[in-house]
């Protein structure tokens, strides 16, 4: 692999006449029918592009020849400091761009130069939302459908506004702060139903999924992660999870009554198929993180469920990390695509988890047909594709009595943050991630639920992985479970991917540069720049004057905020050393958040 | 009994409790406007809120209760006070070690809202705007008195408000 990857990015040439011609030689050539549309006619009106999660732009007017020529073309200061995990949205020839805490939503008008505001829209937000979000006052976007721009406030309320004119259309309150739960998450809109989720695994929240209506914004059902079957909206004969068998695992799984409080949130990415009319997403850590206090697998903790959007109905769920001993959350995107595998066109979905592996999914049943590491993974040898289980390395387990555990790699910042979407191109058959080499020690200890207060018990350590680079953009052959070629960068790469149909790569640094590499070899084309590091993910769109644009914001933030005390900015009461696994991230940036915009 | 010492029974904090009862209450308000108030476990806490290093309008401070630790200095309750920061959860937040996560560093010898015991005792008990909980409800003030005294116990290093980078 490494002699791959190596040929990749030194000799592009080479590698294109060979492994990675042989890669996009694979009938993976066209796109599932809900991939199309969205990105082809110029619009970004989803988080990832389209409703199969593939962040990918069928723009080609910026390829690999003229990319060199990329230049800036507008940029706006946010004038918020927390992490810009999200994106903007682009939709009728208006960018709206929706900030971190305290949640401005601005609509940018592209047809007149300098992109003045049409309008901008300042919510009142409860500041103690701060202190209760675990990880920085961060937000990951906005949503757009049936006229309205729709996103979460931090403080637990869901808002839907005019896009025309930037009125308020409906506001509900969707989660409890009180409860350890905040709102940063993106909405996704499948049908006439917004599906929004909370964080909080770090609060022993008692975690679910809601329905609002699109119209009203009424709650229509509320799915529980864990729990009664009833409130997990279990069906009668209607749950078929491909490996497990029984009901009221959502209970049986856990000490008595102990997923009351036991985390299970969904802060990431939602992806939908209309042909079998299941919505996906991932669910988070169980609380607390001393794994002694719940055994059993705690379902459904860590894991992939399928849901009808009409109704919340429980189709099926697949737990990645039963009995999360590593805080491995797997509400990372759920990408959507049809691949050939074994000789055989599978619907598959793609995911690459906190845990380090990746894996290939059949979207219908939850079968899951390829488990291969992307990172370098110690705490367990190898997914068992019979049982679904992971085969766990036992001298990796964790807990109050195991003292202070070692090496585990990767570390709960995960093999690939879930903060950091990936991308996939159907024109080369590759998923393009952000990847992280890191590990960790974990000592943890008994803990004690008060609500409103973190729910953890843990101190986890990080070292960098071997190599001497703490990140990399991988590509990746979802059908093969193997890396086609890797970027290493020196520090964890926590931005989103987007994959265009100019066959570029674009993605962003913690270190503050944002890169257009050639997605059939990995080599770096162009970059720049961008004054802030980059944990969100970037757009494509066709501007109203009929070029392909690229946005993306700057805006570090989220666990960097936390781990790398010096890249802070606003408060001189709070002056922290450096992250010592990464001591010099603050030479090459501190928050600020950004929007650029990018063009030929 | 707090709700505090009824989650968390093996706590040395019921000691701090339970001993409440016989501990003079902080030392009264200077101004007669808020004696008498009580909370918690027993002990009077004056309901003002005073920062010592504000800036005053024309020179003269406002009227406000003074707040003094009983148990300043005593190594045994800081060391209490020490467990009692991790089984409230408080290291899941300001990090083990109080070093500083999504809440500011404890240990860094600057603060937000004044360093003094009194003012490290209305940060705890009425919560703070940014996301710091009341605790005054689930902890009796001794518990807190207890927590100010671990957090006193660590004297802060040296400022060195420069970084530098080869």
């Amino acid at each position: 692999m490494v002699t791959r990857v190596l040929l990749s990015r030194f000799l592009p040439g080479l590698a294109a006449l060979g492994l990675v011609t042989a890669v996009v030689a694979r009938p993976a050539g066209a796109p599932g029918s809900n991939t199309t549309g969205i990105g082809a006619q110029g619009q970004w009106s989803l988080p990832a592009g389209d409703l199969s999660a593939t962040r990918y732009s069928g723009l080609g007017q910026i390829s690999r020849d003229n990319v060199k020529g990329l230049r800036p073309v507008w940029t706006f200061s946010t004038g918020v400091l927390g992490g810009h995990e999200g994106q903007p949205l682009m939709v009728n020839g208006t960018m709206y761009v929706v900030t971190p805490y305290p949640n401005a939503l601005y609509a940018f008008d592209l047809s007149r130069e300098g992109y003045p505001l049409k309008w901008k829209y300042r919510p009142e937000v409860n500041p103690q939302a701060i202190g209760i979000a675990c990880c920085d006052a961060i937000n990951r976007g906005a949503v757009y459908a049936g006229g309205k721009v729709i996103y979460n406030l931090l403080d637990g309320y869901t808002v839907a506004v005019d896009a025309a004119t930037g009125r308020e259309a409906w506001k509900t309150k969707i989660a409890d702060m009180g409860q350890g739960e905040t709102t940063p998450m993106a909405p996704f809109v499948a049908g006439n139903r917004v599906l929004v989720g909370p964080s909080g695994g770090e609060f022993g929240i008692y975690g679910w999924v809601k329905g609002l209506d699109l119209e009203t914004g009424k709650i229509m059902w509320t799915g529980y992660s864990s729990g009664p079957d009833s409130s997990m909206l279990v069906r009668a004969g209607g749950f078929k999870p491909f490996y497990d068998k029984g009901s009221e695992l959502g209970q049986s799984s856990w000490p008595a009554g102990a997923w009351k409080y036991g985390g299970i949130p969904a802060w990431g990415w939602f992806s939908y198929d209309p042909g079998l009319d299941l919505v996906y997403y991932g669910t988070g850590n169980p609380s607390p993180y001393n794994a002694e206090q719940r055994p059993g697998d705690n379902k459904w903790s860590n894991s992939v469920l399928a849901r009808r959007p009409s109704d919340g109905s429980l189709v099926w769920a697949y737990q990645f990390t039963p009995h999360d001993n590593w805080d491995f959350d797997a509400v990372a995107e759920m990408v959507l695509a049809d691949l050939t595998i074994a000789g055989k066109q599978r619907k598959v979905l793609v995911h690459f988890d906190k845990n380090g592996f990746a894996y290939t999914i059949d979207r219908a049943t939850g079968e899951v047909l390829v488990a291969a590491p992307f990172t370098p993974t110690t705490w367990a040898k190898r997914i068992d594709l019979t049982t679904g289980r992971p085969v766990v390395d036992s001298s990796k387990v964790t807990g109050a009595s195991r003292g202070n555990v070692k090496s585990i790699c990767p570390s709960l910042e995960g093999g690939k943050s879930p903060a950091s979407p990936a991308a996939y191109s159907p024109r080369t058959g590759l998923f393009y991630a952000s990847s992280n080499n890191m590990c960790m020690d974990f000592e943890t200890w008994q803990t004690t639920h008060i609500a409103g207060t973190p729910y953890i018990g843990a101190n986890t350590p990080y070292q960098p992985g071997a190599g001497g680079n703490l990140g990399t953009l991988i590509a990746w052959d979802a059908a093969a479970g193997r890396k086609i070629w890797e970027i290493k960068e020196p520090f964890p790469v926590w931005s989103g991917s987007l994959a265009t149909a100019g066959d570029l790569v674009f993605y962003g640094t913690l270190d503050g540069w944002f890169k257009a590499a050639d997605a059939r070899t990995g080599a770096i084309l162009w970059k720049q720049k961008v004054g802030s590091g980059v944990v969100g993910s970037p757009i494509s769109y066709t501007g109203p004057d009929g070029r392909q644009y690229i946005a993306v914001f700057a805006g570090i933030g989220g666990d960097w905020f936390l781990l790398a005390g010096d890249v802070r900015s606003d408060d001189p009461a709070d002056v922290r050393p450096p992250a010592d696994f990464a001591p010099d991230l603050a030479r090459h940036t501190s928050q600020g958040g950004m929007v650029w915009i990018f063009g030929l | 009994m707090s709700t505090a010492t009824k989650l968390w029974p093996g706590l040395l904090l019921g000691t701090l409790v339970a001993a409440a009862c016989n501990r003079p209450a902080p030392d009264p308000p200077s101004s007669g406007l808020n004696a008498g108030a009580t909370a918690g476990g027993g002990s009077a806490v004056p309901l003002s809120v005073r920062y010592q290093g504000w800036v005053n309008a024309g020179g003269i401070a406002p009227a406000g209760g003074e707040y003094k630790n009983p148990f300043a200095g005593d190594a045994r309750v800081a060391e209490q006070g020490g467990k009692a920061f991790t089984a409230m959860n408080c290291d899941g937040c300001h990090g083990v070690g109080a070093t500083g996560w999504v809440g500011p560093s404890l240990v860094d010898g600057r603060w937000r809202y004044g360093g003094s015991d009194g003012e490290l005792f209305q940060s705890i008990y009425y919560g703070r705007p940014r996301g710091m909980p009341a605790f005054g409800g689930a902890l009796s003030p001794d518990g807190i008195w207890g927590i100010v005294t671990w957090i006193r116990s660590t004297p802060p290093p040296a400022d060195v408000p420069t970084e530098a980078w080869k």
